[in-house]
């Protein structure tokens, strides 16, 4: 089988916590929340440097094995409690700016949190929000028929 | 670049060329027109209301990209959608879906520890003297 439903450029996670979205909001931009969320795993500990305003970067270093670790980017929307948006740089990016958009909503257990990162070539957001996917449509369908 | 793994869609700027190919509405009708099966240049052409350089501008930029392999039959020349790589610029998703899965999990964790910490703190009497 094709692995069709991976070819976007889009990926969206969800996830409910039993956490006020206020708290939630802040341990994004507190480098000693983020240093900790940020290495689990084979992540043997993180640095994260924050500078949290618009405009204002971050940079977040994983040490592991493997090289790789360093991710950075920009904030480009601080909105609290229930939006950050930021740019998203790293090997695993190839070197290019993704984005990155937590939002934050009010939920009956606690916080829905939604984080969307999306692939961006430049200039060439808006095209491919409504490409893409059209076309691995269209590819899937012609495969299964 | 690391990303780039697989031939000649590969090197420095071949996700760019893959995704500058698709930025194109035109472009993607003809990868979408391409994805029912093999076509004839001219056939494709004039299924676009644009004339036949137009067509075969387009198919030139999707070549580039590797997102066409053309064949030559006597005179016609056929195109047939490669989809690699489009799954090579996909990549990248696959990994951070398992990359925010996990940081998701250790966020929640670290809240809802640091929440339960600051109860216990909270309930417990804070001394003799204090009122």
């Amino acid at each position: 089988m094709t692995d069709w439903s991976a070819a976007e450029t889009v990926l969206v996670v969800r996830r409910v916590m039993r956490v006020p979205r206020e708290r939630v909001f802040a341990a994004w931009l507190d480098p000693a929340a983020l240093a900790r969320f940020m290495c689990p795993g084979p992540v043997t500990g993180a640095t994260a440097e924050v500078d949290a305003r618009v405009g204002g970067r971050f940079r977040i270093v994983m040490r592991h094995a493997r090289a790789g670790g360093e991710h950075w980017g920009e904030y480009l929307a601080i909105e609290p409690p229930s939006r950050l948006e930021f740019t998203w740089i790293s090997a695993n990016t190839d070197l290019r700016p993704t984005v990155v958009t937590i939002e934050l909503n009010e939920h009956a257990e606690g916080t829905e949190l939604v984080l969307t990162h999306r692939r961006l070539p430049a200039g060439q957001v808006e095209a491919h929000r409504s490409g893409w996917t059209d076309i691995v449509r269209k590819v899937e369908e012609s495969l299964a028929g | 670049m690391r990303l780039n793994t697989s031939g000649e869609a590969a090197g420095g700027s071949g996700l760019d060329l893959v995704y500058g190919a698709i930025a194109d509405p035109t472009r993607r009708a003809i990868l979408g027109a391409l994805a029912r099966g093999e076509a004839k240049v001219g056939t494709l052409a004039e299924r676009f209301p644009i004339s036949f350089n137009g067509v075969s501008k387009h198919v030139k930029v999707l070549e580039r990209a590797g997102l066409l392999h053309r064949t030559v039959r006597g005179r016609e020349h056929w195109l047939r959608l490669r989809p690699e790589p489009l799954r090579e610029a996909a990549r990248w998703l696959s990994h951070y879906r398992a990359f925010w899965n996990v940081r998701l999990d250790a966020l929640e964790a670290l809240l809802v520890t640091d929440a339960a910490r600051s109860r216990s703190r909270a309930a417990r009497p804070k001394g003799a003297g204090g009122r």
